[in-house]
């Protein structure tokens, strides 16, 4: 269902001027919201300022959201992706689905991730379009493969990462792959790669390359 | 499934901005914190050329110490004869003389004796040996004799 489904829906609904309000008819005192497929989670990587701080210290869950607007509401009162210190994360994963290897819902899956050397404000506009091709579904398959999509800020480079649920559907994940070129605005000599979960961390190996 | 493309999202974009559930103002200061953090770092990084505070390690030396030997004199008269000069040795000399003084100066010497076999039978110095032979050895006839001169 597009947005101006839902909105004609309401406005169908809508019988009198006592109908509620949507984003769309008053901005700051709307009572309807649109509603998203799953509900989402923002993650934060802190970087490491104390040898003792674990990993487990480091990444918090920051808040969640379930609909379009309270989506909008996180982003106008976050760090823009250049404000963040070096070493930070910016995770968005669906449901309660942790960011991590080990969550069972990751552990058969894999990544598609692509480093960008690029301005600040690039990076700020292609995590932008990141987050909204994910949250809006429009980057995923009907089957949902997608669990989530991380952000790396790195010294001279970010890592964009396109966490899938499965490592073997060859078709599915190259869909997924061609659709996460399109909106990092990568052209035909930019390759990304798969890697699963499995192989990270001893010998990694891309199983898919676009 | 409920889809929305980019402009859709943006379409839904509100003007102002939103309260939102958790504390931004917070979270804002957390990240703020670790900027600061991380640029000192960097200041301290470079203000020590480029590394932190690592002791000097035992492997520094890449060959041996450089040690500043000063050159001997040497002239060389009219007849083409080269005379090594020790000036300096001159001045050591009677710097040598004056500590040899100092060493002469008498001193309260304590001597160690040496007890490797004070526990032993065996005399610690030949010396002992004659010292402790008996030297007059009994004679009977004269002993007999000096009786006969006191029963007289």
């Amino acid at each position: 269902m597009s947005v101006e489904e839902v909105t004609q829906k309401l406005e169908s609904v809508a019988v009198d001027d006592n109908s509620p309000k949507t984003v769309l008819s008053d901005s700051s005192n709307f009572e309807v919201k649109h509603p998203l497929n799953s509900k989402w989670t923002l993650w934060y990587t802190k970087p490491a300022v104390d040898k003792s701080e674990t990993w487990s210290d480091l990444l918090r869950p920051v808040t969640s959201f379930e609909t379009v607007e309270e989506f909008w509401a996180i982003i106008q009162n976050i760090p823009e992706p250049h404000e963040l210190p070096m070493k930070s994360d910016y995770h968005v994963f669906r449901d309660n689905i942790r960011p991590e290897w080990e969550d069972p819902a990751n552990s058969k899956g894999g990544k598609w991730s692509f480093h960008i050397r690029s301005k600040s404000s690039d990076i700020d506009e292609l995590w932008l379009r990141a987050l909204l091709a994910v949250i809006g579904e429009t980057i995923d398959e009907d089957d949902s493969q997608i669990n989530g999509v991380v952000l790396s800020i790195r010294k001279g480079t970010s890592k964009f990462a396109l966490w899938t649920k499965a490592d073997d559907n060859t078709e599915a994940l190259t869909n997924v792959g061609t659709k996460f070129k399109q909106v990092l605005k990568l052209g035909d000599e930019d390759k990304i790669e798969f890697v699963p979960h499995s192989s990270t961390g001893k010998y990694v190996q891309a199983t898919i390359t676009l | 499934m409920v889809r929305y493309t980019v402009d859709e999202l943006f379409h839904l974009k509100p003007t102002e901005s939103l309260p939102v559930q958790f504390d931004a103002e917070e979270f804002k200061a957390i990240i703020e914190k670790v900027k600061q953090i991380q640029a000192l770092k960097e200041e301290e990084f470079n203000a020590h050329g480029g590394h932190f505070n690592r002791r000097r390690s035992s492997h520094h030396h890449h060959g041996r110490p450089k040690v500043k030997h000063t050159k001997p004199k040497v002239t060389t008269d009219s007849d083409g004869w080269s005379t090594f000069e020790a000036a300096n040795k001159k001045v050591n000399e009677d710097e040598e003389s004056e500590n040899v003084s100092v060493a002469v100066v008498p001193e309260t010497l304590k001597v160690k004796p040496n007890n490797k076999n004070i526990s032993s039978s065996r005399p610690a110095d030949n010396k002992d040996i004659i010292a402790d032979k008996q030297t007059h050895s009994f004679n009977a006839f004269a002993a007999l004799e000096s009786d006969e001169e006191e029963e007289t």
